[in-house]
């Protein structure tokens, strides 16, 4: 029942979000707390790594579209990063796979940008 | 192992659990815990188990939020697996809460394809994913709260229950 949830900032303004555990409407506040305070100009890019997290709802989802709309807002990135396979089908399932930017790629290593 | 002697769904307990709830966030996970047994139950595959108890889940939320106002309130959950006229193996989850009677229309945002994320509204996203998952969805409005129905059609290549008996 417990969402981990570890940020990273160094000093270009790269954010990396590092995210474990079940993200539903449970939990996803605790996501949503940790995330928004990032949405500010000083940032450049939020990088989301998803690789902890087997199950998201669509409460989660409108938590990252938050996300969304920071990028396009500030001109920033906001990219996430090694989605597991049920998590990715909830992304298609809600058409939303083209929408985000979901990078190939590592987390930790050279990414390349995606949709 | 257990081993399951009676095949006939309709007739035995196998395939069904049944429990009641007071609708909270925090029991998703109680809630969720469960569809996973009877879709496990079924042979149904790791990415159809998530997405059965997505729509469940998110039934489940839309509940808690829109019906009950995030306030604690009674829900009864049945779940059963039943053998259609063809064969097929469906999954059946049944809420019975004691709500508000809702307008769904409210909820329901249709087949839209969401373009940016302006276009996006949560409400109607949990509607839209369990309408892409669901094979049936069905509302029906109580004198003392709402009804609802969801049927997934295990598709073929599924395995059911009791064939590792």
């Amino acid at each position: 029942m417990k969402l981990d949830v570890a940020v990273e900032t160094n000093d270009a303004g790269v954010v990396k979000v590092a995210v474990k555990g079940t993200v539903n409407i449970h939990t996803s506040p605790r996501l949503r707390d940790t995330l928004k305070p990032l949405f500010v100009n000083q940032n450049k890019e939020i990088h989301v790594c998803l690789s902890g997290v087997p199950f998201m709802d669509s409460s989660g989802i409108a938590t990252l579209v938050e996300g969304l709309q920071w990028a396009r807002q500030s001109g920033g990135r906001f990219a996430l990063y090694d989605l597991q396979d049920t998590v990715r089908d909830v992304f298609s399932l809600a058409k939303l796979d083209s929408v985000f930017d979901i990078a190939e790629g590592s987390f930790d290593g050279n990414a390349e940008e995606g949709a | 192992m257990v081993e399951f002697e009676v095949l006939d769904l309709e007739q035995s307990q196998v395939g069904k659990l049944k429990f009641e709830l007071i609708c909270q966030r925090d029991c998703v996970h109680v809630l969720h815990s469960m569809v996973e047994v009877i879709a496990l139950r079924a042979g149904l595959t790791d990415v159809e188990t998530n997405r059965v108890a997505l729509a469940v889940d998110e039934l489940f939320a839309n509940i808690t939020d829109h019906g009950y106002g995030d306030t604690p309130g009674r829900v009864q959950f049945e779940s059963k697996i039943h053998i259609n006229d063809d064969g097929m193996q469906e999954l059946h989850f049944m809420f019975r809460d004691y709500a508000p009677v809702v307008d769904i229309q409210g909820w329901d945002c249709g087949d839209t394809t969401p373009c940016s994320a302006a276009d996006i509204t949560p409400g109607g996203l949990g509607m839209q994913l369990i309408h892409s998952i669901m094979d049936v969805v069905e509302h029906v409005a109580l004198d003392d709260g709402n009804q609802w129905t969801l049927i997934y059609i295990c598709k073929q290549g599924t395995k059911g229950v009791g064939d590792e008996a």
